[in-house]
């Protein structure tokens, strides 16, 4: 059962798994060589850092993507066909979406085993100045993490109705509406930035996308 | 043979596909001995329920025509010449029967139909 | 289990204007129960109802003797279902989708599979988006018939195909019927297919099961009489009179549409002093529409 179900999945996802693949494994490469610390006289601590940063944002960015990518590539064949399919099958609902949520995970293993093997190849590729260090391990660690989350919230949106996920997304873009109408009117009442914050910050979830991804550091 | 099986007359299924064989038999179509299509391939090739085709051949087997032997098949059964014009006899009645009821709808008498039956036969009735 | 699926007083509402009512239906195992009623009639309903795809506003219903929809997989591990509209996954190939399916199922046959592939001239490695409909069809049908199940829910399963598949599919359908003691609930408005192979006979009409009985029953039950000199006010008939119209034309007179009709009822019309002049046997269609229109007329 696993099987047919990991297979279909790879179908649906397969193209797109690979694409965010391949990002992951140039993207550490390509923020060092941007960075301009393959070439060996490059010793400025100074100005490594700032450049390293420069490019971190990519990581986050990626992470999500790929979580989308995932999740709703799972759902949309199930989604066309009203679940009707899946749900005159012999088993029942919550085993069925735990049978995909799982298939995803096992396709997701590709991107972040390639981030990792990317840092490490970036790692070794740069010669790195004295008080900074490289962290590739933590980096895809990160991003395995990043992933998991952004992958397991859009799963659990799109395995429900199209309905609920129409409901939770009304619910993002009538905050920013009224945001931007209060901002017309002149008023600073902010109601995106404090939410932002608190789930960005420690100890929101969404913490792990927040902050700084350095490939090398102090 | 069994072409003609019309499940919108009032006459079940089971007893058209009956009638058939009957007919078959009288006629010396069928010899005795010989295998009637399996329950599974009639029911498949006519579009009904099996259970019809059951339905008729115990029927038959009932009336003594064939035999329904577990695992081998439904056969023939050889019923004798006495009986197989006895069915013949049967079958006759029942066209004229049919033939008599249409005329009566027309407004025919019997006694038109008659006169038609000895100009198109050229018998002696 | 006398009954492969039954229902009492199911009730479920769809939307504001229609709903489905106090339906009581039985059907009996190893039957072949033609589901019948016009578009509209609420039998799609019923059958997801019957799946668990559905929930029950009210009412219980047992499938194969199990309660749903609480025992949904149970009863579907045993049940073969091909939905009204088919809603399999177009970037597989048949032999994909066949693997797919197979893995859900311990009761899969694959040698029935092969068989059916060969029968339907189903060609393995061609995309299901690029199947045509009679080629859907038939690849639905072996799906369910593959899996070896003990019923069998098709809705209007050859509805849209031509002849021809409509005959290949049938056929296939009795077939495992002879081989195996399933049960077949088709639900269907193409009455002429279901009159060779239903024993039984569920008739909706407006969300309500307006008749059930054996078909054989139903057949004969409605019939048609040309009746002439027909007095003008009728009571106490032996029969039930459903419906009395000015015959067509040629030799004036009346027709009537009777229910319960016996041969001996003849003695009626010399009694009121008409003349019967002919017994009209109904086919399952006529005897369908002649049904629907007396349960429309009010005060029926």
């Amino acid at each position: 059962m696993f099987r047919q179900i990991l297979y279909t999945q790879w179908r649906w996802s397969g193209t797109g798994i690979v694409a965010v693949s391949i990002a992951a494994f140039v993207l550490p490469i390509l923020t060092v060589q941007e960075a301009g610390v393959t070439d060996p006289t490059w010793l400025d601590a100074r100005q490594l850092l700032p450049a390293i940063e420069y490019w971190s944002w990519v990581y986050p960015v990626l992470a999500l993507g790929t979580g989308l990518l995932a999740a709703t590539t799972a759902w949309t064949h199930d989604h066309r066909g009203h679940h009707v399919y899946a749900l005159s099958l012999p088993l029942p609902r919550w085993q069925y979406v735990l049978l995909r949520y799982s298939a995803g995970l096992v396709l997701l293993v590709v991107p972040v085993v390639l981030l990792w093997l990317g840092a490490m190849l970036a790692a070794t590729m740069t010669v790195i100045p004295p008080g900074l260090h490289a962290y590739p391990h933590a980096l895809a660690l990160r991003f395995a993490l990043a992933v998991l989350l952004a992958y397991s919230l859009l799963f659990a949106i799109s395995s429900a109705t199209t309905r609920t996920a129409g409901y939770v997304i009304t619910v993002v873009v009538v905050l920013f509406v009224l945001q931007l109408l209060f901002r017309l009117a002149g008023s600073t009442t902010d109601l995106v930035s404090p939410l932002f914050d608190r789930l960005m910050t420690l100890p929101g979830p969404f913490q792990i996308f927040g902050g700084r991804w350095m490939l090398i550091d102090v | 043979m069994f072409d003609l099986i019309d499940p919108r007359s009032p006459t079940p299924l089971y007893d058209q596909i009956a009638d058939r064989v009957r007919m078959a038999i009288a006629s010396g179509d069928l010899r005795p001995g010989e295998p009637l299509p399996s329950v599974r391939r009639l029911a498949a090739n006519l579009r009904v329920n099996p259970a019809t085709v059951v339905q008729a051949y115990r029927t038959l087997e009932a009336e003594g025509f064939v035999e329904m032997r577990q695992g081998s098949g439904t056969f023939v059964k050889d019923v004798g010449a006495a009986r197989r014009d006895e069915e013949r006899g049967d079958q006759a009645r029942n066209l004229v029967r049919e033939m008599l009821a249409e005329a009566a709808r027309r407004g025919l008498r019997a006694r038109e139909v008659l006169a038609a039956l000895r100009d198109e036969t050229g018998a002696e009735a | 289990m006398s009954n492969a699926i039954e229902t009492k007083h199911l009730h479920r509402t769809m939307g504001k204007d229609f709903e489905i009512r106090d339906l009581s239906l039985s059907v009996p195992s190893g039957s072949i129960y033609g589901f019948l009623g016009p578009n509209g009639s609420g039998k799609t309903t019923t059958v997801r109802l019957l799946l668990g795809l559905l929930r029950p506003g009210g009412g219980s219903i047992a499938v194969l003797g199990r309660p749903i929809p609480s025992d949904v997989p149970r009863v579907l591990a045993r049940t073969g279902y091909v939905p009204e509209r088919p809603q399999l996954y177009g970037m597989l190939t048949v032999a994909e989708a066949m693997r797919y399916h197979a893995a859900f199922y311990s009761t899969w046959e694959e040698r029935r599979a092969e068989d059916l592939t060969a029968r339907f001239g189903l060609r393995p490695g061609l995309r299901i988006s690029r199947l045509s409909k009679g080629e859907t069809g038939k690849l639905m049908m072996l799906l369910s018939l593959a899996q070896s199940p003990d019923l069998l829910v098709l809705d209007e399963p050859t509805d849209g195909l031509d002849p021809v598949v409509r005959r290949e599919v049938l056929s296939a359908l009795l077939d495992y019927v002879s081989q195996r003691d399933a049960t077949i609930f088709i639900s269907s408005h193409l009455v002429h297919e279901l009159e060779r192979i239903c024993d039984w006979v569920g008739v909706m009409d407006a969300g309500r099961l307006v008749a059930e009985m054996p078909m054989q029953t139903f057949k004969n039950g409605i019939k048609r009489l040309r009746v002439a000199d027909a007095p003008s006010l009728v009571s106490d008939t032996p029969f039930v009179l459903l419906a009395r119209e000015t015959g067509d034309g040629l030799a004036g007179g009346e027709v009537w549409v009777v229910r319960g009709w016996q041969d001996p009822m003849k003695q009626y019309f010399e009694g009121v002093g008409a003349r019967l002049r002919e017994v009209v046997d109904l086919d399952l269609e006529e005897g369908f529409v002649e049904l629907l229109r007396t349960f429309r007329k009010p005060g029926a």
